[in-house]
């Protein structure tokens, strides 16, 4: 054995320090009675080495219990509470701003902690358990240790097999060499030997401590430069690493039609070059089919003159383009006919509010909000055409550096008298140069405009009525 | 070493008067160093080698496939509808079920005190490592994007604003898997401490005694530290016992907690857990009547362990074969059709030569160990616990193939295994093996240290003192 530097083979030098002695015993009964000894002749710091655990060493060395199972009971309750938390975090709590969890419902079990949350639970309790015990264990051990002079002690591997030992410290009080040696002698030992910690080398090299610097400042790139390029920019594409289902063989929407002939002589698909299918002609998507003309037109049902002729042009964009409201198109507005309250070329009106529209102070408010949106801007607060739109665009057509028509009062007599039908048609398809709002506005909220434009001339221009806002 | 004399082959019967010795030969602490440090320092037996190559080369064809599967999906397996689960949850289930022997030997029996466990806990626990590294592998690679299996686990990410769904059975699965997995592993690692040390202080390679130095912690054996650490033994091994049930418990609830019929029933965590004991021990009895001939370890391994062994194998294929019975008794009982469909389908339908294989496998052929010489002879034992480990991997496809008939039965399917499949069941018994045989070959086989504390303290010739089964521990 190179390493082992015993007492009688190598006195200990200058460089050395007696750690104790150590005496070696050859059954267990020898053992456990030395043990008794020692602790009866009033020695604190020993310990006794076997290749198995003793049976009765503890309280003839007068070792005390360990703390361990009550700081494995800790952890494992801590775990338990952890993965109660856990559970319900992730599975229950949706609204947190960072990692929030994943609330969702499956198999009728309740977001909630549940009898389904038991067996996670279990299992954290079990590995934390686990966990606090072996490195409990250890740590309580105070282990690893792989610098132990007692390894390096020729008979000491015997510690491991089929001997017994029992080493006194030589920083404990009672420890004197001579007579500790006197009565391990006399407790039976059959070998006495003395432990001493080599003091040569225990400086760390130089090398090391450059390599270790070196070491420390080489493991800094890795993250510096993720770092670098997770922060920067890259004119290359992003390294995709798995495509996952990101790259498929599919024709998307504005893509050129397949091309099923050659190279050199394509020949598509179809016809119109276009990957994408228009829908056939009438096809209404799920939700759009707005039967109701009083609702959702503003006409009594069947009251719709007969469309114009239209030129090919017309015909052809309208395949494409949604077929626009009856007047859409600007031209000298429409007259009331005095006689009959009819407005020639168009529909009967509705005069009332169609259902499921319901007039109340919920619907008047939200129709004075969306009209302060939408409306206000060329029409003004008050209903009498001078919106802040309205005013710019008029002081650049003073110069010529625009046209415009001046915004309609909402309070103007031909206006006054339309009924309710007419004005949401108004809103929701346009009328001479006012654009449609159809698709801006859901179809309740027209309504909605159309109450709160009704009863902004029942009140006349009256700022104090409260349809204007606040001076700013 | 003594020669075995007859009398102390005789050695299960418990008089009071006389007890029976757990270690033969009459050996000292010496000679069980040298007997199991000498598996490990003598040159292996001739036939290692060879077996050595084949399993590792099924290891590699294992590995090979993994591959095939990462690159080509799950596709290659014959799984379809409506059999989406089929090779690999029965891969899964079976291995995890061998290994429940293990942790049942090194803690259950060890909280027991029963002291004859010490000569086989090692190698037991060892045999549960690898099988579990073989059950993982299954649902490991069977999720289809590998590259995000984390996702199993309950990680934050950064963009996905998802976690795993602690109600599913299947994730319970994640967790008491990985748990005992975990668990096992330090068991079976702190218990191998002592006896690494022992390697530490016995290796004569610069290699040896720095790896060996570097496992043993720089452990001493000081009394200060047996005392703890055989504290933290007994915790383990209380935590274990529970654990241990609970593991295939948890993977009967996979079937258990869908709607189906032939799954959705309570007997299957009993009928899952006895079951898995009972796969368990015939592979650890497999494994050790070759070890013990192989290495010479005769009077460690003793027939007393085997024939106690194959007396639990018995008892727990009497439980499997109530199981199934109650399990017809069950469906029939119901009145429900598509219950009784589903049984009547696994004894009588297109799967029902597995149904065959499997109850004879499990139910007939252990009841051989009725007769004391089936029990006691090694070689035969090693048959009869074969057919049971074939038995017990037809129980789970048997299970598994309820899926062929289900409700609609337009979808009706008779599932066909690919070469895939095959093949990574057969490598997986490669890589168990592989694993295994590298265990004999550098770790201790047998927990030198403990089987120290249950041989009589002065065993040199003159023995039978009351001492002779003094507790394994000292509490």
């Amino acid at each position: 054995m190179a390493h082992s530097h015993s007492k009688t083979s190598k006195p200990a030098g200058p460089k050395s320090k007696t750690i104790g002695l150590l005496a070696q015993f050859d059954n267990q009964e020898s053992l456990v009675a030395a043990c008794e000894r020692a602790r009866d002749s009033g020695y604190q710091k020993f310990d006794a080495y076997s290749p198995f655990p003793v049976h009765g060493i503890d309280p003839a060395m007068g070792i005390r219990r360990t703390k361990l199972p009550f700081f494995v009971l800790a952890i494992g309750m801590t775990g338990c509470v952890i993965a109660l938390i856990m559970q319900y975090y992730t599975n229950a709590v949706d609204w947190t701003k960072i990692f929030p969890g994943y609330a969702f419902y499956i198999s009728g079990k309740p977001l909630e902690l549940s009898p389904a949350s038991i067996p996670v639970t279990f299992e954290v309790i079990i590995l934390s358990s686990a966990f606090a015990t072996f490195f409990g264990m250890w740590i309580f051990n105070q282990l690893p240790r792989f610098a132990n002079p007692l390894h390096r002690i020729a008979r000491f591997k015997r510690a491991t097999n089929d001997r017994f030992f029992l080493m006194i410290e030589a920083d404990d009080a009672k420890y004197d060499t001579n007579r500790t040696r006197q009565q391990f002698e006399e407790w039976g030992a059959t070998a006495v030997e003395h432990v001493d910690e080599d003091l040569t080398d225990q400086e760390i090299p130089k090398f090391f401590k450059l390599a270790a610097l070196v070491g420390l400042f080489l493991l800094l790139v890795p993250p510096v430069m993720i770092f670098r390029s997770y922060g920067g920019t890259n004119r290359h594409p992003r390294l995709h690493v798995v495509p996952d289902m990101d790259w498929q063989d599919k024709y998307k929407p504005q893509q050129v039609s397949p091309n099923i002939g050659t190279e050199k002589e394509p020949v598509y698909l179809y016809a119109d070059d276009r990957a994408m299918r228009a829908p056939l002609n009438g096809t209404i998507a799920r939700g759009d089919l707005q039967e109701d003309d009083r609702f959702f037109r503003g006409y009594e049902p069947g009251t719709l003159p007969p469309p114009a002729p239209k030129t090919a042009d017309q015909s052809a964009a309208e395949t494409f383009v949604s077929v626009r409201g009856p007047n859409a198109q600007d031209g000298a507005p429409a007259g009331q006919d005095p006689a009959t309250g009819q407005y020639p070329g168009e529909p009967d009106w509705v005069d009332s509010f169609p259902a499921p529209f319901q007039v109340d102070e919920k619907t008047l408010a939200r129709g004075q909000q969306r009209f302060e949106i939408y409306c206000s801007v060329c029409h003004g607060y008050d209903g009498n055409g001078n919106g802040r739109v309205n005013q710019r665009a008029l002081a650049l057509a003073a110069t010529g550096q625009a046209q415009w028509t001046t915004a309609k009062s909402l309070h103007d007599p031909a206006v006054k008298v339309q009924p309710v039908g007419r004005i949401f048609d108004t809103i929701s398809n346009g009328r001479n140069s006012m654009g449609p709002y159809r698709s801006q506005i859901p179809v309740e909220d027209r309504w909605a405009i159309t109450l709160y434009v009704k009863a902004l001339q029942e009140t006349g221009i009256q700022p104090a009525t409260g349809a204007t806002p606040p001076q700013q | 070493m003594a020669t075995v004399d007859l009398t102390s082959l005789d050695n299960t019967i418990e008089d009071g008067k006389h007890r029976a010795p757990l270690v033969l030969g009459g050996m000292d602490y010496a000679d069980v160093t040298d007997a199991v440090a000498g598996v490990w320092e003598k040159k292996q037996p001739a036939i290692w080698w060879p077996i050595f190559g084949v399993a590792l080369s099924l290891t590699l064809v294992f590995g090979a496939l993994i591959g095939h599967l990462f690159f080509k999906g799950v596709g290659v397996w014959g799984n379809n509808n409506p059999t989406y689960w089929a090779f690999d949850i029965v891969n899964f289930v079976f291995w995890v079920g061998i290994g429940h022997a293990g942790t049942l030997i090194s803690a259950i029996l060890f909280l027991f005190r029963q002291h004859w466990r010490t000569s086989i806990n090692r190698a037991a626990e060892a045999m549960t490592i690898f099988a579990v590294i073989c059950a993982a592998t299954f649902p490991g690679i069977h999720i289809g994007r590998i590259w995000v299996f984390y996702w199993l686990f309950p990680v934050p990410t950064e963009h996905l604003a998802m976690w795993p769904n602690f109600r599913s059975p299947l994730l319970w699965d994640v967790f008491a898997v990985g748990t005992y997995a975990t668990t096992s592993l330090l068991f079976w690692y702190m218990g191998m401490v002592p006896d690494l040390a022992t390697f530490r202080d016995r290796s004569k390679s610069k290699i040896g005694q720095f790896v060996y130095g570097l496992l043993s912690l720089g452990w001493t054996g000081s009394a200060r530290n047996w005392h703890r650490y055989e504290t933290a033994y007994t915790i383990l091994a209380a935590l274990a016992t529970p654990l241990v049930l609970s593991v295939h418990t948890v993977v009967s609830f996979d079937f258990a907690v869908s709607q189906l019929p032939g799954w959705h029933t309570t007997i299957f965590p009993p009928y899952f857990v006895a079951g898995a004991i009972f796969s368990g021990f015939a592979m650890v009895v497999t494994l050790l009547v070759p070890v013990r001939k192989l290495y010479g370890l005769e009077n460690l391994i003793t027939i007393r362990h085997l024939e106690n062994m194959n007396k639990i194998i018995m008892a727990t294929g009497l439980m499997v074969g109530t199981a199934y019975t109650i399990e017809l008794f069950i469906a029939a009982y119901s009145g429900v059709g598509n219950e009784q469909f589903a049984f009547y389908n696994r004894a009588f339908g297109n799967f029902g030569w597995a149904y065959f294989i499997m109850f004879t496998c499990n139910v007939f052929i252990p009841q051989l160990f009725w007769i004391k010489w089936c029990r006691t002879t090694p070689w035969f034992m090693v048959i009869v616990c074969i057919f049971v480990n074939i038995g017990m991997w037809f129980e789970r496809f048997v299970i598994l193939m309820t899926l062929c008939r289900d409700f609609l039965p337009g979808s009706w399917f008779y599932y066909r295994p690919t070469y895939v499949d095959l093949m990574m069941l057969i490598g997986s018994f490669g890589l168990f093996f592989t694993l295994f045989l590298l265990f004999c070959r550098y770790l201790p086989v047998i927990a030198m240290s403990e089987v120290k504390n249950v041989i009589p303290h002065d065993n040199h010739g003159h023995h039978g003192d009351e001492h002779a089964a003094h507790p394994a521990t000292n509490h």
